[in-house]
């Protein structure tokens, strides 16, 4: 492939930029289930996004053919959001990014058969069983993919990154006097085969058990307003929903934001910090470098409760004469980049997570989630609560479970009363999917929000 | 050599390929798919995309074991060496023998499945059709902040082979067009609502006839119905559930009428075949074969013809879903692996006259976020929409959250509209349920 040349081909209109994301990914799976590890998988993937930038607006094309007839057609395609006669921009000289490797790869995922694999899967189905008799039914699914991205652009630098991925899944069915209740665990990393050991195949099978049989005890709650504390991990949903997807900066170029006027103004109480960040070795929202050659770092959005950053991809970040943070991400080469989360996490405070709970007369206590959604521009929010339980007076009693809770983004900031010490990432198979499909993970310490609508019966 | 005989020559070496490396049976599945998309944002093309995609899948069925790959690539040699990867996996797993190709007592044998328009929209036509769209509300609303109009267009070839004889193909064309608006609301609130239209023939956008799609002006409306909506108290409401989010109800129902479900004991249909689930209302219809309308197919993803079935009559489940490999996991009789197109006959009237039987009620117009326990039915799910009162919708609501089970909600269902959206596969009318139980204030 002759960069340069595609490069001039895609400014030929008169473009401010243009870049060239190639992609090779190889995907396998093997699933369990009645037993049985007796399905698997491949899929192998490859092919090259052209993306033109003119002022704000984009032009783009891909294609999967890397005959040289191909390639130029998709980049005289992408030109065409440019409508003058001649380009103005000469792509620079090349620079190869030095980047550092947050997901290094020990054993390589391609050198790891499914002989290798399925004993695990074995071994988790087994723990499962083995816990509890009242197991029905149990599914795994281990999912592994190895990307290879090389990324040129106009300003002249070039990046290569390898990615791996690596997904563990496993739900549960279990049956009790003919009642059936069914919970399901997974973890990711950016990690290699070594992803694979004994600890995360037990803590799986502990933790799927635990959920499901919970669910026995549990009931939908009462419906209504009241205070909910929120335990640490995964109820990081919260941050992702209620303000990170309102703190990317394709919303608030377009002014459909409800954060859109926010910038530097508090929005939370003093204390608060929360980060979005691609630097954590590993983990599922990592990122070496971005999808468009910036590379990978930590955001602060809220320092101290005062809004210090949005969420950039390049447009963006030029739109408001501010660095791109290294947010900008595709599901694959057959998307365009657009500003999206990394691994988004609250900093820890000081209050302990019993103080919190001991602080509720009457309320909601909740710690497992499956899904979350929100309305940018209203700022109303949801998330799904799996699990959880009823705060009487300071103390947890009914188990509750299935309850949909809904507020208000800047509202529901200004309502966190309480924020706790004991902050950890949820390492979960998390994806985000505004617009495509991209993998996340979030993270928060215990939180008190003083009032939020719970769904239940009444 | 024209886009069915280039996709049928790829299936017959893939499966032929596969054979010759030693797999006792295959199914091939090819797609290749054109699509074109534009978005004028206010008075600007914001974007312009274009795109050629192609899939390969080979389903591998050797030993009593089964196994697929896929790939985007169309070489022999990368084909090849996909093939010989997959089958050395295969060959590692369990037996299986559940997995099997559609009996050809059930394997679609008809003439290729033709839903395409012959020719191209030029991009100046689309243009026009997206800057008149926008224009039609652009400076007519003080409130306006952004209108966003897409248009997108695709033309997908699908063709399945496999080695007990299926040879079947598909050609379908699309051609839509969604606006949306955002407006200025009250307390940095900046509501916005989408309107829709769309069609396999570009027809459907309204391009021969030189009128503006009116899509902007719905959305805007929508969009400017919403602004200071309130939170109501707490309590048991009739609802009137909109014939565009309808189907978000519907589908918990379906999932758990699904053969995966149903063989994994994860659904709260288990064993009711045959029994009353919901309201006398409520009969349903999968019918594949309206043609000219979306989720017209004749045959499934594995090659079985599709067949008009009675889903639920007047309450009565009357099918599973259920593909071959579930049909012989369960020892049933396979019907089909999803449903193609979902109707709801009976019905009379649209949201606004459902409304004039309601004193007291809520009209959901979206859902935002929750999800259903797919063993037990419970649900949870967060709604927006409007005050219905003595017979009339009112002022917007929300943050409010709509909670309770499957099978109790769909029996509390006492009337339908016929007003189903025809732009979408599942074409389900406005519905109207009796107590349903809201959180709020």
């Amino acid at each position: 492939m002759n960069h340069k040349k595609l490069l001039e081909l895609a400014l030929r209109k008169g473009g401010d930029f243009a870049d060239l994301y190639l992609e090779q990914s190889l995907f396998h799976e093997i699933i369990l289930r009645d037993g049985k590890v007796n399905a698997a998988g491949t899929n192998t993937d490859e092919g090259l996004g052209i993306r033109v930038v003119k002022g704000q607006n984009t032009g783009y094309a891909y294609t999967e053919s890397s005959l040289p007839p191909d390639l130029e057609k998709a980049a005289k395609t992408a030109s065409y959001i440019a409508s003058g006669k001649v380009a103005s921009i000469v792509p620079a000289a090349i620079t190869t990014l030095n980047l550092p490797n947050r997901y290094p790869i020990l054993t390589p995922w391609d050198s790891f058969s499914p002989q290798k694999k399925m004993p695990y899967l074995y071994e988790l189905n087994d723990l499962i069983f083995g816990a509890d008799k009242r197991v029905k039914k149990v599914t795994a699914r281990l999912a592994d993919s190895t990307s290879r991205i090389e990324y040129f652009n106009s300003l002249g630098i070039h990046c290569t990154d390898t990615r791996p991925l690596a997904s563990l899944t496993v739900s549960c069915i279990m049956e009790e006097n003919g009642r059936r209740e069914t919970a399901s665990a997974s973890r990711s990393f950016r990690m290699g085969a070594e992803f694979l050991t004994p600890d995360i195949i037990r803590e799986l099978a502990r933790e799927v058990v635990t959920r499901t049989a919970f669910l026995f005890q549990a009931a939908q709650p009462r419906g209504g307003e009241m205070p909910v504390v929120m335990s640490a991990g995964s109820s990081g949903i919260l941050l992702h929903e209620a303000i990170g997807h309102a703190f990317e900066a394709d919303f608030v170029r377009k002014n459909t934001s409800i954060f859109s006027e926010k910038m530097g103004k508090r929005i939370c109480r003093p204390g608060i910090t929360v980060v979005d960040d691609g630097t954590i070795p590993g983990n599922r929202g990592a990122l070496n470098v971005d999808d468009e050659g910036v590379p990978g770092q930590k955001t602060y959005m809220v320092t101290d409760g005062i809004l210090t950053s949005f969420l950039h991809d390049r447009i963006s970040a030029r739109y408001f004469n501010v660095s791109p943070t290294g947010n900008g991400r595709r599901e694959s080469f057959r998307y365009m980049p657009l500003p999206r989360m990394r691994a988004t996490y609250m900093e820890n405070c000081t209050d302990s997570v019993e103080s919190l709970i001991a602080s509720v007369k009457k309320g909601l206590y909740v710690d497992t989630f499956s899904n979350g959604q929100v309305q940018i521009g209203a700022g109303d929010f949801t998330f799904y609560v799996k699990s959880g339980y009823l705060i009487e007076n300071g103390k947890l009693t009914q188990p509750v479970k299935d309850t949909n809770i809904i507020g208000n983004g800047p509202r529901a900031l200004e309502m966190i009363t309480g924020t706790g010490n004991d902050c950890r990432i949820d390492n979960g198979t998390w994806t985000c999917g505004k617009e495509q499909s991209c993998e996340v993970s979030c993270g928060m310490p215990s939180v008190l929000i003083s009032s939020l609508t719970v769904g239940g019966r009444l | 050599m024209n886009e069915k005989e280039r996709l049928e020559q790829t299936c017959l070496y893939a499966l032929e390929s596969s054979l010759r490396k030693g797999a006792g049976k295959v199914r091939v599945s090819a797609l290749r798919d054109v699509s074109n998309g534009l978005t004028v944002l206010n008075d600007s093309l914001e974007k312009i995309q274009s795109a050629v995609e192609s899939s390969l899948t080979i389903q591998l069925f050797t030993d009593d074991r089964y196994g697929s790959c896929t790939t985007n690539g169309t070489d022999p040699a990368r084909i090849d060496k996909l093939i010989d990867q997959a089958l050395a996996s295969v060959r590692l797993l369990a037996p299986d023998t559940s997995r099997s190709l559609v009996p050809a007592s059930l394997r679609y044998s008809g003439p290729p499945s033709q839903m395409a328009h012959n020719g191209d929209v030029s991009t100046d036509t689309k243009k026009t059709l997206l800057f008149d769209c926008a224009e039609s509300v652009l400076q007519k609303e003080p409130s306006l902040i952004n209108v966003a109009v897409d248009y997108s267009d695709y033309r997908r070839h699908i063709h399945i082979m496999d080695s007990g004889g299926l040879n079947c193909s598909s050609e379908e064309t699309w051609y839509s067009l969604l606006a949306e608006c955002a407006v200025k609301g009250a307390n940095d609130t900046r509501p916005s609502d989408w309107e829709y239209t769309g069609g396999f023939l570009p027809d459907a956008l309204g391009i021969e006839s030189g009128r503006p799609s009116d899509c902007a002006v719905r959305a805007l409306k929508r969009a400017m119905a919403k602004c200071n909506p309130v939170k109501i108290r707490s309590g048991k409401y009739k609802a009137i559930v909109e014939n565009r989010v309808a189907s978000t109800l519907l589908g918990p129902v379906i999932q758990a009428a699904s053969g995966s479900s149903l063989q994994q004991q994860n659904s709260f249909l288990l064993n009711r075949l045959g029994q009353t689930i919901a309201s006398p209302v409520l009969t349903l219809i999968d019918d594949p074969h309206r043609k000219g309308y979306p989720g017209y197919r004749l045959f499934d993803s594995e090659g079985m013809a599709t067949v008009r079935r009675t889903v639920i009559e007047k309450g009565k489940l009357n099918i599973y879903f259920i593909n071959t490999y579930y049909a012989n996991k369960l020892q049933m009789q396979p019907t089909i692996s999803a449903p193609s197109m979902l109707t709801l006959p009976g019905g009379k009237g649209n949201a606004e006259s459902l409304a004039g039987f309601v004193k007291n009620g809520i009209f959901v117009t979206g859902f935002n976020g929750g999800n259903c326990n797919s063993a037990t039915g419970d649900f949870s799910y967060g709604i927006e929409g409007f005050r219905i009162e003595n017979g009339l919708i009112t002022n917007p609501v929300n943050e409010m959250v709509m909670t309770g089970n499957m099978l109790d909600l769909w029996e509390k269902l006492s009337a339908t509209g016929n007003d189903a959206l025809q732009t979408s596969t599942w074409q389900i009318p406005s519905l109207l349920f009796d107590n349903i139980e809201f959180a709020g204030l």
